[in-house]
């Protein structure tokens, strides 16, 4: 008898705890789901309305360079010359919560060093103008370089970087605010010429394409 | 006397898993149950979420963020996933919900995701 009443007092618990259980799983906690679309573009800026750039020579510390049609990338000590360009991407008409899914950026070099130098691509995180001077430079932030380039020594050549990272932060923040193109390499007198916004063949200004979504 | 009481035993043991097994059936069956759940399963205040997310400079995403989440869904799991081309889950992460809601921030998704394949966010919010 006493296993009989063992038996029947076990079977009950397995029945009785299946429905328990059962009953937990449907009734506990709230659901919610949904779903957001992203929308993808394309948004291609050149031409001088919608970029900024110049060069800073530190032989003329407080000269400016906004309205040439070239921009100089010189490493010798003295006499060193850093370009800057930037893109105003309001009328990509990307939102804040949008961003860069890839973003290039290609500059025309107009005249090639004789011998290959190395191109440091460095975002700049202080607002400036074409009035930028070499005696402004202190005042500017850097962030970490985002790309390098090869020159190589044949002019009239196109080079194209990605700059994605950075373009996202633009969009997002505004805090990105185009980059410095710099010669870390070996003192020489090895100067690297791009066609700036102003150049007359358009062809040959600088060009940042981003690919986004919104 | 004692064979007798087994066989008793064994039967009675018998018809008990029979019953346990209908019994079961008849709760998950239920249909008033389920049909009340209506007011147990909410969204804890969720009409809408959405995302925004940042990208390296190799254009893989390196964050997502989903902002305004409701306070009352305080300790709920958030469930998150990035949609590809034809539906493709690209990646996959997960956290609960602090106190108070807010902003969960997601850095890791099971998988190196390209910005330019992520189309769409899915979101699903359970518990607490």
């Amino acid at each position: 008898m006493r296993k009989l009443l063992l038996a029947l007092l076990g079977l009950t618990a397995i029945g009785g705890s299946v429905g328990f259980a059962a009953t937990l799983s449907v009734g506990s906690g709230h659901l919610w789901s949904g779903s957001q679309t992203l929308t993808k573009g394309t948004c291609t800026l050149t031409g001088t309305s919608v970029t900024s750039d110049t060069d800073v020579n530190q032989l003329s510390g407080n000269g400016t360079n906004g309205g040439s049609t070239t921009m100089m990338v010189l490493p010798f000590s003295g006499f060193a010359r850093e370009a800057f360009v930037s893109f105003d991407l309001s009328s990509c008409n990307i939102p804040s919560t949008g961003g860069a899914d890839s973003a290039t950026l290609s500059l025309h070099i107009t005249n090639a060093p004789s011998s290959s130098r190395t191109i440091d691509v460095t975002p700049v995180l202080s607002s400036w103008s074409e009035s930028l001077t070499w005696n402004l430079l202190s005042g500017l932030t850097f962030g970490t370089r985002t790309a390098q380039f090869s020159t190589g020594t044949t002019s009239d050549v196109t080079k194209t970087v990605t700059v994605t990272g950075d373009v996202d932060q633009q969009i997002k923040t505004g805090s990105v605010y185009g980059w410095r193109l710099s010669d870390s390499g070996s003192n020489s007198f090895n100067a690297t010429t791009f066609a700036t916004s102003e150049s007359t063949t358009a062809s040959s200004r600088p060009v940042l394409t981003i690919n986004y979504e919104k | 006397m004692k064979l007798a009481a087994h066989i008793l035993g064994l039967a009675l043991a018998l018809s008990a898993t029979v019953a346990a097994c209908g019994a079961a059936a008849t709760l998950a069956l239920g249909s008033n149950k389920l049909s009340a759940g209506n007011a147990a399963v909410s969204s804890c205040g969720v009409s809408s979420l959405s995302a925004t997310r940042k990208a390296s400079n190799a254009g893989t995403v390196t964050e997502v963020d989903v902002p305004s989440i409701p306070s009352a869904c305080a300790g709920a799991t958030l469930s998150l996933t990035l949609v590809g081309p034809g539906g493709a889950a690209l990646g996959n992460a997960n956290a609960t919900v602090p106190a108070g809601g807010g902003t969960l921030v997601f850095t890791s998704f099971g998988a190196t995701v390209l910005a330019t394949n992520l189309l769409s966010y899915s979101f699903a919010v359970v518990g607490p």
